[in-house]
């Protein structure tokens, strides 16, 4: 290396020794290090300092890098980034049991995994912008991987430090304190409160062996959720328990609530919503719904907006009941298709909408015909359509109450009703209160 | 994931004054209008009276326009061919009646800096009185929502979509909002506001003698003293020369007079939207004023 290629170098150990060594001096030693020695510069530096009794922790500060030029060999570098994900594990190591935590970190010229070997030391969690000082990285599976060790130590920085390109940025999720009707997929150490209303003990094989699930539904007063336990905290029908370090993964868009031996459950004495308001859940909003993905057993409250096609009397593939449509499955080719009934409504309330799909059995109550019936006026009149025509005449800009799961599929939002009821509910009450509350605050 | 389009619960009121058009690119990218408010309209659920229904093309080539009347002023609607449910539901229509459009929004920009929004409806349908009483309460509170938001960002030094979107607003309200601050500078909320008040005065009947008298309050203030016909046709005329002279006003274009913004004008002479038909329904006879398009009131 040559001596101009040196001059910053000896400038920052100058600096590390708050200058009370020639640079002519520090220029030597590391001239040594580097040509005779021929050892790395990073290693050149931290022994000149040592060597010239500075501390080489303080080497490299103020010299940052950004994520992408990580290399996967630096010993000390300093990073300002964004905690992407924040996971803990327990490992063994020489006997002795420690936690970790590892996830991602991100700036906006990338993300790198990370492990922080010391879960008390660095109380990292998603979301929080930090100056992470004296990491180090490593190359694994061909690509870098920062390190927090003993020597490093990290800053909080305000949220607007880092700025993400979009997309990549930490999902704003709610509090880790969450309502069931707040659940979404990716949540982790979620506190809940909830009441269990069933419970039942599964045996499953996993990769590791048999293991013993223990699953059900619970419900505060905002909704109803299934849960799986993968450990016995001996839940019992009726209790109310707080939960904490509960997971959310997801089912086709329904939420669905988990927790380990990690988690931790208690009983929670006092008061809680009777069973009956449990069931009775309140209507949530649709746009709210599309957030997050789905939900178990919802009712939501609408306008027919539209009827989709395939909707009225339908024929059915007898072998794999897909819809046959000119007498062709698409599975099976030529079949003698079955008769059913079925409405699929856009159902919207003016923040989103849904595609409620309704059975034979709510279709007959709702639209006021038999399957039989649909089938002997299609017949005389040589024409399905005019089943649709019946549905459409019931149902179009009507308001209507729907209730059941909520999944999402490629095209959006899509509800298996449960329950549906049209009604044009009553509202000179609550214009009056409407009313009342505007002029109040004029 | 391809989400549908909402459909936006709004009044003819706030959905007339819309003056900003944000055009999809790309093949299927959606257009929206954005209102004062910041409703980012695509897709609209109405509910009023059908006042006036008239094919305007032939028996082959049909093209129905219409209005559809709610309590704040007028949709205006117009089906052709390429609606064809729409379009063959509206031939079997007579006015007046309640009826619920889902339909988009088009726009006609005759040119530069000028623009009119109208409804292409997808599905029509008759209903009852109950149900548009039942949208005039839910378009109430979405307005006020749209309120709230409006208000919301203009305390804002700089708003974002994010951060009115963590207030609770759908991401597309909260996206219209930051658009609607920086295009309609000096939206009147309050007016909003108070447009929200008069519809929900609209359902209750302890009002509705109220709303009667007080609209033609100034003009006609004892309208039991003016007994004789010469009298009521002094009074008639009076208030045609007012209305006259506010449509030249208004008129700063030369294309005429925007309907809102007489309904508004007029308000203040004491004349209510009924009122103001009846006169412009008699100026139109009288050949003193004309419609270049719909929606507009021109000076002959």
């Amino acid at each position: 290396m040559e001596k101009q290629e040196l001059a910053p170098h000896v400038t920052e150990i100058s600096r590390v020794l708050g200058n009370k060594v020639s640079e002519e001096q520090i220029a030597k030693e590391l001239d040594t290090y580097l040509n005779l020695y021929r050892v790395s510069l990073e290693t050149a530096k931290r022994s000149v300092v040592r060597k010239l009794g500075g501390d080489p922790n303080a080497l490299n500060r103020g010299s940052q890098k950004k994520l992408s030029e990580v290399s996967g060999t630096e010993q000390n570098v300093d990073l300002l980034v964004k905690v992407l994900s924040a996971n803990r594990k327990e490992i063994e190591q020489n006997g002795e049991v420690r936690t970790l935590i590892y996830g991602l970190m991100a700036d906006e010229t990338g993300t790198l995994p990370y492990t922080a070997w010391d879960a008390d030391r660095f109380q990292l969690e998603r979301g929080q912008v930090l100056l992470v000082r004296n990491a180090y990285s490593k190359e694994w599976n061909g690509k870098p991987q920062l390190n927090l060790g003993t020597r490093a130590t990290i800053e909080q920085q305000p949220q607007d430090a880092v700025k993400l390109p979009e997309g990549m940025d930490v999902p704003v999720y709610g509090p880790s304190v969450a309502k069931v009707a707040d659940l979404q997929e990716g949540m982790n150490s979620v506190t809940i409160t909830a009441k269990v209303l069933q419970v039942e003990t599964r045996k499953i094989e996993t990769q590791d062996g048999p293991k013993t699930v223990y699953s059900g539904m619970m419900a505060d007063e905002t909704g109803r959720v299934q849960f799986s336990s993968w450990h016995d905290f001996n839940l019992k029908k009726d209790e109310v328990v707080r939960i904490q370090g509960a997971y959310v993964r997801s089912w086709r868009g329904i939420p669905q609530l988990n927790f380990g031996e990690r988690g931790l459950v208690e009983r929670v004495p006092g008061h809680f919503p009777a069973d009956l308001d449990l069931y009775r859940s309140n209507p949530r909003s649709i746009d709210e719904l599309e957030r997050v993905g789905g939900a178990f057993d919802v009712l939501v409250l609408g306008t027919v907006v539209d009827i989709k096609k395939g909707s009225g009397l339908i024929q059915r593939c007898p072998q794999c009941n897909r819809l046959v449509q000119n007498k062709l499955c698409r599975l099976h080719g030529k079949v003698e298709g079955q008769y059913d009934l079925r409405i699929k409504a856009v159902v919207d309330d003016g923040a989103g909408a849904i595609t409620a799909v309704l059975n034979k059995e709510i279709t007959e109550e709702l639209v006021g015909i038999t399957l039989e019936q649909a089938i002997k006026e299609a017949k005389e009149a040589m024409d399905p359509e005019v089943v649709m025509e019946k549905v459409e005449e019931r149902l179009l800009a009507k308001p209507m109450e729907v209730r059941g799961n909520v999944i999402s599929d490629d095209y959006g939002l899509m509800m298996i009703v449960s329950e549906a009821r049209l009604s044009v509910p009553e509202v000179r009450n609550e214009a009056a209160r409407l009313l009342a509350e505007l002029e109040g605050s004029q | 994931m391809i989400g549908r389009e909402v459909a936006w619960r709004i009044f003819a009121a706030e959905y007339n004054q819309s003056r900003l058009e944000i055009k999809g690119e790309g093949e299927r990218a959606p257009s929206y209008i954005v209102s004062p408010l910041g409703a980012m309209v695509n897709r609209v659920f109405i509910v009023g009276v059908l006042t006036d229904l008239d094919n305007i093309g032939t028996g082959d080539e049909p093209l129905w326009r219409g209005r559809l009347q709610d309590p704040t002023g007028n949709f205006y609607i117009s089906s052709g061919q390429y609606q064809p449910e729409a379009t063959a539901a509206l031939s079997k229509m007579e006015p007046p009646a309640f009826v619920a459009v889902v339909g988009k929004t088009r726009t006609y920009s005759p040119e530069e800096g000028t623009m009119y929004v109208s409804i292409r409806p997808e599905r029509v349908r008759i209903v009852e009185a109950r149900e548009r009483d039942h949208w005039v309460l839910e378009t109430c509170k979405a307005t006020l929502r749209r309120i709230d938001a409006m208000s919301e960002a203009k305390q804002m030094a700089a708003p974002t979509v994010d951060e009115l979107a963590r207030l609770g607003n759908t991401p597309l309200l909260a996206e219209g909002v930051v658009k609607a601050v920086g295009h309609y500078p000096d939206v009147d909320l309050q007016r909003y506001r108070g447009m929200v008040v008069d519809a929900l005065k609209f359902l209750l009947p302890e009002y509705q003698s109220e709303l009667e008298t007080e609209m033609p309050a100034a003009a006609a203030e004892r309208p039991e003293e003016i007994e004789d016909d010469e009298e009521a046709e002094a009074a008639a005329e009076a208030k045609e020369e007012k209305v006259l002279a506010i449509i030249t006003r208004l008129d700063k274009t030369g294309k005429g007079a925007a309907w809102d913004e007489i309904v508004d004008e007029v308000r203040r002479i004491g004349l209510d939207k009924t009122a103001l038909e009846e006169v412009t329904n008699s100026l139109l006879d009288k050949g003193l004023i004309y419609e270049p398009v719909l929606g507009r009131m021109k000076r002959i």
